[in-house]
Formats: structure tokens, C-alpha cells, sequence
């Protein structure tokens, strides 16, 4: 039912001649990314304090120590689609001759560095093949996206530290899902096998490490078959494009699910599959830029029109809108795949804690009925 | 955990339901280390509701933000559950005159800390929790890999481990026995003090970290009981425009001053700005220090009187240190 987006660059081999692999010790990972980054800009997750518990993806400096046991808050997304990105900058110009005469001056603000993201979970990455229907795969491109896209790169983590918010196996994914990973990370005693998986991944592999033993190499599968054996999350999403329908001018329903919603942009601005944008032209006397900027359908701004009427008023409107986008019209556009990667964090981070699955489970329980 | 006061809750709350137009309270979220908000109107989901200190979030929100939870009719009543923080910002939205005091009734819930449950997780990676619970001066969590055990004092939020107000100031019905203040109301402000022991550019250096990692999600914002701006924020304006899209260090900064020096003197402390925040961003301390200076200058507590005036709500030539 899941069809991942087409990005060409990272097509995942299974050819055995580009399998090369090598062993980083715990201890020498940060001098590993060290190396790595002579080559390539490096993205890690790093914890920004000792007494947080949360991580970010930040470009890697030597002296951090990247964190790996656990997911991150703040995405990589990021890294391709930043919250805020400059469109093009501009500046009015007056002819000292006829200051009447006013030339502007547009620059679109284009080009992207190659770089690697490392450590990345399997959910960060599948969120991307949302992204890619909408902004590669139709009939207008984004260039913006597309050129960051191309040139990002992803080492991808063989997931071990799911917890109870996590679903990836129930949207299509899991825990040792390599679509649209360069490299291979697996955690083992001691250190990390990493392998290459793409042609384009392959060459960093030998600058991280030596070959791993046998014994490595032996571990290494080991927890990549549990991995992908794993199943991770029992929601079953499949009744939602109905549901959505049936349920759409439910309002108890909606009600009785989010009533508890803060409107707040938390599940938004953590979710690797949103990709709502806004675009403002920031302007200072007589240059500014445009730039685009992160949006979130919980915000009361959002839909709102000029006239002052909004089609979506109020929080149950627009989550509504969240999960009827996730759930339902992406899947129904977008020959059935799912705008969710089960990564969990919008459970997680929703400082009133809504799970989507109640909602998603509830939504197709009206579908049932009407089976 | 906590069955006995949770059924104690199930038995008050039954006694009056039919005289209420709903009660707001929580219940089990998707784990056990969660709770989540829940209205209840019917007898038969009065069940749900629970007590315990997983009970972090401070309800009396849902009263004046869109669409607020209020009695249907002229004489009627809704019911809403509080620590003594959150009572503390009843007090003051009823000052402020957002709600009346005869349209609630207010089930009141003293409380020895609430659970920060990143602290917990920073302590103990968990997966698969089942159960909760607090024995003597331990917090027990079971998950899949067995039962783990954490100092209770290490597992609370920051604003509970400076608490001077565990108890509700004002209720209807106690759900449990009053306990002791953690705190004198004079010692509350020692983490401010600690800060203004460092130096203009530590500070600086200090705050630019933390902003750093603001993703002006506004859950802070949204999540504080006393932003009753709500869909009018000046921070989404666009005419006058006060802020930009850009990420940068000032603008976040900008944006946080704006929500303090809005809750300059209304401030009740309840932490939920900080509790909420995805980033784990200290934004409940500066509201701590313009309630420090509101004391200091003031003389005045908020959310402790429903009778007084906020300072910064009226003019008064004989306030002292004026």
C-alpha cells in the first residue's frame, strides 16, 4: 500500500560488491564523525544540556558527542526543510538621477551543500516520501526542496529504542526500514557497524572505522533480523479514508477527541511528514526577503482568509484537518500511502498528550459500522 | 497509584454530576506514565477519571480559551479538578473577571509534586510502561524490562520542588487531606537569585542557549491559563508587525518577553509554560523574576485573593516603594 517517494540518488542496492563495511567503537565516534566531516558536512543528534532529556539535530563541530540512544525531539527534517528558509531577497533602488524612478532588484537565494545526516532513525527518513509526492513528483517541482534533497545523504540507525508512542511497522515501516538510506548503522557491543547501501553512501564508509571482525559483522545481522522482525505499534490505519468521510460533520466526534487540544504547533513543527509552509516578505527600509517559513494547521491563522472568514475556526476543524490529511485525502491522492511515519512524536511531545491512534482507530470504527 | 484518592474523586464527583454540565479531570493517557485531560458528562464515564501525580496539567484553561468549557445554562454549573497551583490561576481569571466563581464547582485535589516525566526517562531510558507508583520516598515504574526505582524527589517538575502552594486555595470539596508546603512562599525564587549571582554576559550567554533551541511552536503561550489573548496574540499580527518569521536568537527572545511582561503581576507560577515546552526551555523563570520584582515593588502575590487587584490592573498612590 506504501510506495516510497522516487529519489534516485539513494536507491537502495542489494548488490553484494557495495557492501563495504566498517566498525566504530563507542569511544571513536565522535573522532570518526571528525574524519567524516573533512569530507562532507556532517548532521548529528546532539544533546544541547546534561539535565535535558531531549536531542536535536545539529551540523556536527568537534567536541560533541552525539547521542544515539534515544529518538530526537526536533527533527532532521530540518536539514532540508528548515523552519525558515529565504526565498530570494530584494531591494528597491532609486535612480539618484529621477528619484522617481524606483528599480527593483530580485536574487533568488538557491544552491545547497552536499551533506550527511548520521544517525537518523528510519521514521526521519520515510518522512521525506511525504514530501516528495508533493513537492518533486507533480507537475511543479520544487527547487527549493528538491536541490537539498538531492544532496542530503542518510546514515540511517537500525532502531532498538522504540517506546510506547512508536507505530512505524503500522504505517508501512520499522524498525530496520532502509528505504531511502545511503548508509546502515547497527548498534552492537561495543560500537556501531556501518554499511554502505547506496552508491552514493558507499565512500564514507571506509573513513569511519576499520572492517569489522567476523563476530561484528556476525552481531550486526543478528540485530538487523530481530529489527525487522520487530513489529512496532498495532495500530491498523486501513479504515481511516472512510472514516474521515463518514465521520467529517461529526462534531461530537471531533468534540469528544480533542477537546483537550491546546492548539499549540508542537505535533507540527515534530513531525517528519508536515510540510504546511507560510511565505512572508520580511522588509527593513527598502530591501527584505522573502522567506519561507514553517506553518502548523493547529494555528488559528491557518486558512484564515483575507475576507476574515475561516473554514476552520476552531481546534476541532483543524484536527480534524491534521488527521483527515494524514489518514485519508494523502492516501487517497497519493495512491494509498499513508502522510505518517509512526515515529510517535506528536504523542509524545503534545504537552496534553493526544494519541493520534485513538483517534484513527475511532475514526474507522464508524467505517466498520458501516460494513 | 493513588486508588484510594481516585475513588474518593469517583464518589464526590457522582454525588453532584447531575448538577453539573460536565467536569473536566484526567485520565490514563497512552502510557502510564502519562495523563491526559478528559471531560466527563455521563455517570457511566465518571470511571475514567483519575488522581495521581502524573496529573500535571493545569485545567483551568479550558474555562476561558476557545471554545471555553462553561455551563450551558444560566445557574448551572461545571466541575473542574485542581492542585493548589492550578487554583491559583482560578483565583486570578477570576479577578480578572474571565470567570465566576458560582459556575464552578471545583473539586480540589492538595498534591505533593507532579511527575516530569523527561526527568524520569533521562534517569531510567523506559519502554512499555505499565504501571506508576509512589513508595515512600520512591517512584516505581514497571516496564517491559522489569521495575525500576527513582528518588521521588528526582522524578518531580521543577516548579513542584518549589512549591508553596500545594493545597487549592479555593474548592468546593477537599478529595484529600491538605499536606505540608514544600516551601516557604519567601524561598521560591531561589533559582532567580542563583542566576543574578552571574555575571550581564553569562546571562546572556545563558538565555541565548536556551532560546536557541525555541521552535515557536507556542505551546507555552497556548498551554498558560492566563494568555487570554489566545487567537489575537500581538506576536502573530501583521499589522503592526512586531515580529518576523526569522529563527533567530532576538526574535524568540522578543517573543518570550513579550509573554512575560504580559504576565508581569498575574503570574501564578503554575509552570505549565515550562511543562509544555517540547524544548525543555526554563521559560517559567522569567516569569519568576517579574514576579519577584512584582513582590519586591508591590508587595503583591498573584492568584491569592479573589477579592484584591492585580497591581498592575489599578493605580494606587500609596503603594509602597512607589
Amino acid at each position: 500500500m506504501l510506495r516510497p517517494g522516487r529519489v534516485k540518488n539513494s536507491d537502495v542496492s542489494e548488490d553484494e560488491s557495495m557492501s563495504g563495511k566498517a566498525f566504530i567503537p563507542q569511544d571513536k565516534l565522535a573522532q570518526a564523525l571528525e574524519r567524516l566531516k573533512e569530507k562532507i558536512p556532517v548532521w548529528v543528534p546532539v544533546s544541547q544540556g546534561a539535565d535535558l532529556w531531549g536531542v536535536e539535530f545539529k551540523p556536527f563541530m568537534p567536541g560533541m558527542e552525539p547521542v544515539m540512544d534515544r529518538q530526537s525531539t526536533a527533527l532532521p527534517k530540518e536539514v532540508i526543510f528548515p523552519q525558515v528558509q529565504t526565498l530570494m531577497t530584494f531591494q528597491y533602488v532609486k535612480d539618484p538621477e529621477n528619484p522617481a524612478q524606483v528599480e527593483l532588484k530580485l536574487e533568488e537565494a538557491r544552491g545547497a551543500e552536499e551533506v550527511l545526516v548520521f544517525g537518523a532513525r528510519p521514521c526521519d527518513v520515510r518522512g521525506f516520501f511525504t514530501f516528495d509526492r508533493v513537492f518533486m513528483d507533480g507537475p511543479f517541482v520544487d527547487n527549493y526542496y528538491k536541490e537539498r534533497r538531492e544532496k542530503t545523504l542518510f546514515a540511517v540507525l537500525v532502531c532498538e529504542e522504540g517506546d510506547d508512542a512508536c507505530f512505524c511497522s503500522s504505517v508501512g515501516s520499522g524498525p530496520a526500514d532502509k528505504a531511502g538510506s545511503d548508509l546502515w548503522i547497527t548498534p552492537v557491543e561495543g560500537g556501531y557497524v556501518v554499511e554502505g547501501l547506496s552508491e552514493r553512501g558507499e565512500p564514507y564508509v571506509q573513513l569511519l572505522g576499520e572492517p569489522p571482525s567476523e563476530e561484528q559483522v556476525a552481531a550486526a545481522l543478528k540485530i538487523q533480523e530481530e529489527a525487522s522482525r520487530r513489529k512496532v505499534g498495532d495500530l491498523d490505519p486501513s479504515g481511516a479514508v472512510q472514516g474521515q468521510k463518514d465521520r467529517f460533520e461529526d462534531r461530537e466526534f471531533w468534540k469528544s477527541m480533542v477537546n483537550q487540544c491546546l492548539s499549540c504547533g508542537v505535533c507540527t513543527y515534530v513531525c517528519p511528514t508536515c510540510y504546511c509552509f507560510n511565505i512572508t516578505d520580511e522588509m527593513r527600509h527598502s530591501h527584505g526577503e522573502r522567506m519561507r517559513s514553517w506553518d502548523s494547521c493547529m494555528f488559528a491563522g491557518y486558512t484564515h482568509e483575507a475576507s476574515g472568514h475561516n473554514p476552520r475556526p476552531t481546534k476541532r476543524e483543524r484536527y480534524r484537518n491534521r488527521v483527515g490529511h494524514k489518514f485519508s485525502y494523502f492516501p487517497e491522492k497519493y495512491d494509498g500511502m499513508i502522510a505518517c511515519c509512526g515515529c510517535g512524536r506528536c504523542i509524545r511531545s503534545c504537552p496534553v498528550s493526544i494519541d493520534i491512534r485513538k483517534v484513527v482507530e475511532n475514526l474507522k470504527e464508524k467505517a466498520d459500522a458501516r460494513a | 497509584m493513588f486508588e484510594a484518592e481516585t475513588k474518593r474523586l469517583h464518589e464526590l464527583v457522582k454525588a453532584v454530576l447531575p448538577e453539573l454540565d460536565g467536569i473536566v479531570g484526567w485520565e490514563q493517557g497512552f502510557d502510564a506514565l502519562h495523563a491526559t485531560p478528559v471531560f466527563v458528562s455521563r455517570e457511566e464515564d465518571v470511571h475514567r477519571l483519575m488522581w495521581s501525580p502524573l496529573c500535571v496539567h493545569n485545567l483551568s484553561g479550558y474555562l476561558v480559551k476557545t471554545p471555553p468549557f462553561l455551563p450551558r445554562e444560566e445557574g448551572r454549573k461545571v466541575g473542574i479538578c485542581v492542585k493548589g497551583c492550578d487554583s491559583r490561576s482560578l483565583v486570578a481569571l477570576e479577578q480578572e473577571k474571565f470567570i465566576s466563581r458560582e459556575k464552578l464547582y471545583i473539586f480540589g485535589l492538595p498534591c505533593e509534586g507532579t511527575v516530569d516525566w523527561r526527568r524520569v526517562m533521562k534517569k531510567i531510558p523506559l519502554r512499555g510502561v505499565s504501571a506508576v507508583r509512589r513508595e515512600g520516598t520512591d517512584l516505581k515504574v514497571e516496564d517491559a524490562r522489569g521495575v525500576h526505582s527513582l528518588p521521588w524527589e528526582e522524578s518531580l517538575a521543577r516548579r513542584c520542588l518549589r512549591c508553596a502552594h500545594p493545597n487549592p486555595l479555593v474548592s468546593d470539596v477537599l478529595v484529600r487531606d491538605p499536606v505540608e508546603p514544600r516551601m516557604k512562599k519567601e524561598d521560591v525564587y531561589g533559582l532567580v537569585g542563583e542566576l543574578e549571582q552571574q555575571s550581564l554576559e553569562e546571562r546572556l550567554a545563558f538565555w541565548s542557549a536556551q532560546l536557541d533551541r525555541c521552535i515557536r511552536c507556542y505551546a507555552c503561550r497556548n498551554a498558560c491559563p492566563l494568555c487570554v489573548c489566545q487567537d489575537r496574540c500581538i506576536v502573530e499580527t501583521r499589522d503592526p508587525k512586531w515580529l518576523t518569521q526569522k529563527m533567530g536568537t532576538s526574535e524568540k527572545f522578543m517573543f518570550h518577553m513579550i509573554h512575560s511582561v504580559h504576565l508581569a503581576g498575574r503570574c501564578t507560577e503554575c509552570g505549565e509554560c515550562e511543562r509544555v515546552c517540547p524544548m525543555e526551555i526554563p521559560v517559567t523563570l522569567m516569569k519568576e523574576k517579574l514576579n519577584q520584582v512584582t513582590r519586591e515593588l508591590l508587595d503583591y502575590e498573584a492568584g491569592i485573593d479573589p477579592e484584591a487587584v492585580p497591581p498592575l490592573l489599578t493605580f494606587n498612590p500609596d503603594e509602597h516603594q512607589m
